[in-house]
């Protein structure tokens, strides 16, 4: 049982069949949840997210608390723009406050098309905030850094 | 044949977290620079010092406002709850 940093393969399929709009206007409301490894879920499941993940899935997401609830963050789409020959897009950082959290990583997923996973994403270990804050910073947005990038 | 090869990527996001309470000056600070400034490891030795220099230099800048920032919301909190009557509650805010 693993969380790898990866963009789901069933993504890139649905970005050719035009399932996902990222822009920041009439866009679909993407959500970010977080997961934990080793049992550190709720009801002591454990997460396996990566490539090959297709949709959000509860198995392994954390418990609510503070002002996370089970199925994530809303994010805040910034408009897809392009760099050279590289289309990109980003957004906002997102924080869970007041917060007992351990997560090992978190799915980015579509929750206007059916929960349908767009990332995993790996935190490279546990994170943990006690009754505190819980930020997740996307990186810069460029064509080299940027969370989504087509290059 | 006529093909077009392109990679979807998706890149490492950075977490920040605190205890008993919201992020520290620093930890916000932090979270700003990051987004203003990003030192390639691969850029020449002259330049990365020059850049890394520069982002010590930010960095103080960002630092100062935030603290100032954070003075100025909690002088307008007190002032709130004092004319709403809860002296006490102000005063604690003040201490933080």
């Amino acid at each position: 049982m693993a969380i790898t940093q990866a963009m789901c393969t069933s993504f890139k399929k649905e970005l050719l069949e035009g399932v996902h709009n990222f822009k920041n206007s009439g866009g679909g409301t993407f959500k970010l949840a977080l997961y934990a490894i080793s049992s550190g879920g709720k009801s002591s499941t454990t997460a396996t997210l990566g490539a090959t993940t297709t949709a959000f899935t509860t198995t392994g997401e954390i418990a609510s608390s503070g002002s996370y609830a089970t199925g994530g963050g809303s994010l805040t789409r910034v408009d897809p723009t392009t760099s050279g020959t590289t289309g990109f897009t980003d957004f906002s950082d997102l924080s869970f406050t007041t917060a007992t959290i351990t997560a090992r990583g978190a799915l980015i997923y579509n929750s206007s098309a059916s929960n349908k996973a767009v990332a995993a994403l790996d935190f490279g270990g546990n994170k943990t905030s006690t009754s505190g804050t819980f930020t997740i910073q996307f990186p810069t947005a460029n064509a080299s850094n940027a969370i989504i990038r087509i290059a | 044949m006529i093909s077009v090869e392109t990679g979807v990527q998706v890149t490492q996001v950075n977490v920040m977290t605190s205890d008993n309470g919201g992020l520290s000056s620093e930890q916000i600070t932090e979270l700003a620079l990051d987004k203003i400034v990003r030192v390639s490891q691969d850029a020449p030795p002259a330049i990365r010092d020059q850049a890394e220099a520069f982002k010590e230099e930010i960095r103080s800048v960002i630092h100062h406002y935030v603290e100032l920032t954070r003075k100025e919301e909690r002088g307008t909190i007190c002032q709130m709850l004092s004319k709403a009557g809860h002296q006490d509650t102000a005063d604690l805010v003040r201490r933080l």
